[in-house]
């Protein structure tokens, strides 16, 4: 150890003790400071070279920009989040109940099981973010094409790990229900679906996140309103800052539904195990 | 249920093996034979329910509409594909060699990951189709740009991969090459690295859905060419066989981009004896 590093450490030194008196793990402010000073240093390293070599802000504005659209635009950008977030909730639910119910319909049916899954597993190959414009041929430009693509994209991964979940059940539990005389349907109720509670939201996870690409997609192919929209006429009038401003709401959106989504998985967790 | 030929009562090992390899062939037959019968049962039903209805071809075009239009569109449509397939090649690629540079650097030093790994966790979560056309802005409608869009998309999940493989070596097997006097590099390339490649392998094969993804929402931004231009085209002028027609073309390069990685797997374990 050098020292400088040696010297680092000695002046942290009161620092550590205090956090030690509050009782806050030095680990923890780690994984906490790290990534915060990064992603600050990042975002002033970009500030500044914009600033400083006067890049054009049609390509690429600066941070300090992209805030200043953000709030004095906030009401042009709110006005087309609700739409986004209405359609990814929606086809989320609507993909939660169907995979769900798919699964349910593989797991005790051994036909459904050994025809129809090999089938939906092939679909699944091709980049289903292709079919987009065919679910608006099918549905027009209004919001049901739009929650209906959101559907069919967060079908698969909810369908995936829910199948992988009936079936991950302990084999011994399945085999006591057979020799209790439970019903097919009795040990799917009782016993394999609580087993699959957590495929169920690692499932969820991936699907809350498809969601939200698919309305996107969706709104870039052909709509009137959402970010995608708002993003695309941002291009079309080179306001980036405005673009960029509108992908900081839609990810600051994609991590509020995937807190929620981890949230109920917590939750749920702690219902279970009581 | 085929019932295993119990190995006990097998006198020559010879005949033990053809009787498995038999079993095992019916088996096969049964598993490939059940999902055909029933695509074929499906297709057939949506041929004899689109004649039933009557229901327009822009809407749902039968599928024997669809084979005539595979067929006599195969030229353009092979045309169309062929830069798909390359840029979706490329970007992949592309993908997972800075993924795995990237990830074995990241992994390299332990505050490097503690800075940045939540960072890639972050841009994981985000919606990153969101910026096709921010990518159209900057880089224009060239090929190189979707290959960009799509290296964007698809390294995630490689370098996601590379980091967690690399970290989860068997301490036991690094501490021995520590007191075996191994150096640094030695240790990663001898042991971190054939220990992670399962991992990398799996996120690859994620890479390459991400990438034809990446390739496709290029196309339909910069409409120029690709399968992603024809379906988009097919779209607009309500040509429903021929956006089906390109959607099927489409999954025979996926396949094929697939089919590639899964030899080349193969190639690697089998060069690095990983089982």
């Amino acid at each position: 150890m050098t020292d400088a590093t040696l010297g680092v450490r000695k002046a942290l030194q009161p620092v550590r003790a205090r956090l030690d008196d509050l009782g806050i793990d030095l680990g923890t402010v780690r994984s906490f400071a790290y990534p915060t000073l990064f992603a600050a240093g990042i975002l002033l390293l970009w500030e500044f070279l914009v600033t400083y070599f006067e890049y054009p802000a049609v390509i690429l504005p600066a941070p300090s920009l992209i805030w200043i659209a953000l709030i004095e635009r906030f009401d042009l950008i709110w006005f087309h989040t609700v739409p986004t977030m209405r359609d990814s909730i929606a086809g989320f639910f609507v993909a939660t109940l169907l995979g769900v119910g798919f699964a349910a319909a593989i797991t005790i049916n051994k036909y459904v099981r050994d025809s129809v899954y090999p089938l939906l597993v092939t679909i699944q190959l091709v980049p289903k973010v292709a079919w987009t414009p065919l679910f608006i041929v099918w549905a027009g430009i209004g919001w049901e094409s739009r929650m209906s693509i959101a559907t069919f994209i967060a079908f698969f991964p909810i369908l995936i790990s829910m199948v992988a979940g009936l079936q991950s059940t302990d084999k011994s539990l399945v085999r006591l229900c057979t020799s209790l005389n439970a019903s097919n349907w009795q040990t799917f109720w009782m016993v394999r679906l609580p087993a699959s509670v957590p495929y169920f939201f690692s499932g969820c996870k991936i699907a809350i996140t498809l969601a939200v690409i698919g309305v996107i997609v969706a709104e870039f192919i052909s709509s009137s309103e959402g970010l995608g929209f708002l993003i695309l006429l941002g291009a079309s009038n080179f306001e980036t800052d405005l673009i960029l401003a509108s992908i900081t709401v839609l990810c600051l959106m994609g991590l509020a539904f995937y807190g929620l989504v981890h949230a109920a998985d917590a939750l749920t967790n702690r219902w279970m195990s009581r | 249920m085929t019932v295993a030929p119990d190995p006990t009562k097998s006198l020559r090992p010879g005949v033990r093996l053809q009787e498995m390899i038999l079993a095992n062939a019916t088996d096969w037959a049964l598993k490939l034979a059940q999902p055909i019968l029933a695509a074929a049962v499906l297709i057939g039903l949506w041929e004899l329910g689109v004649h039933l209805t009557g229901v327009s071809a822009v809407i749902l075009p039968a599928p024997s509409a669809v084979a005539q239009t595979s067929y006599e569109f195969f030229s353009l449509m092979s045309q169309q594909a062929s830069p798909t397939f390359w840029a979706a090649a490329w970007g992949i690629l592309a993908s997972a060699v800075l993924g795995i540079f990237l990830g074995t650097l990241v992994s390299y030093s332990k505050t490097i990951m503690d800075m940045i790994y939540p960072t890639i966790v972050f841009f994981q979560l985000i919606p990153k189709v969101a910026l096709a056309p921010v990518f159209v802005l900057w880089f224009g409608k060239d090929i190189e740009a979707t290959i960009l869009f799509s290296v964007f998309i698809a390294f995630f999940p490689v370098l996601v991969a590379t980091i967690s493989g690399l970290n989860a070596t068997n301490p036991t097997y690094e501490r021995m090459g520590n007191s075996l006097m191994a150096s640094r590099a030695q240790i990663f390339m001898r042991i971190k690295f054939p220990f992670a490649l399962p991992f990398i392998f799996s996120g690859l094969r994620l890479g390459v859905t991400f990438g034809i993804i990446g390739v496709i929402l290029g196309e339909f931004m910069s409409a120029e060419r690709g399968l992603g231009y024809l379906i988009m085209f097919a779209a607009e002028n309500f040509e429903t066989a021929l956006l089906l027609s390109s959607i099927l073309l489409l999954l025979g390069v996926g396949i094929m981009l697939f089919a590639i990685l899964l030899v080349v797997e193969a190639i690697v374990m089998a060069v690095y004896r990983v089982q």
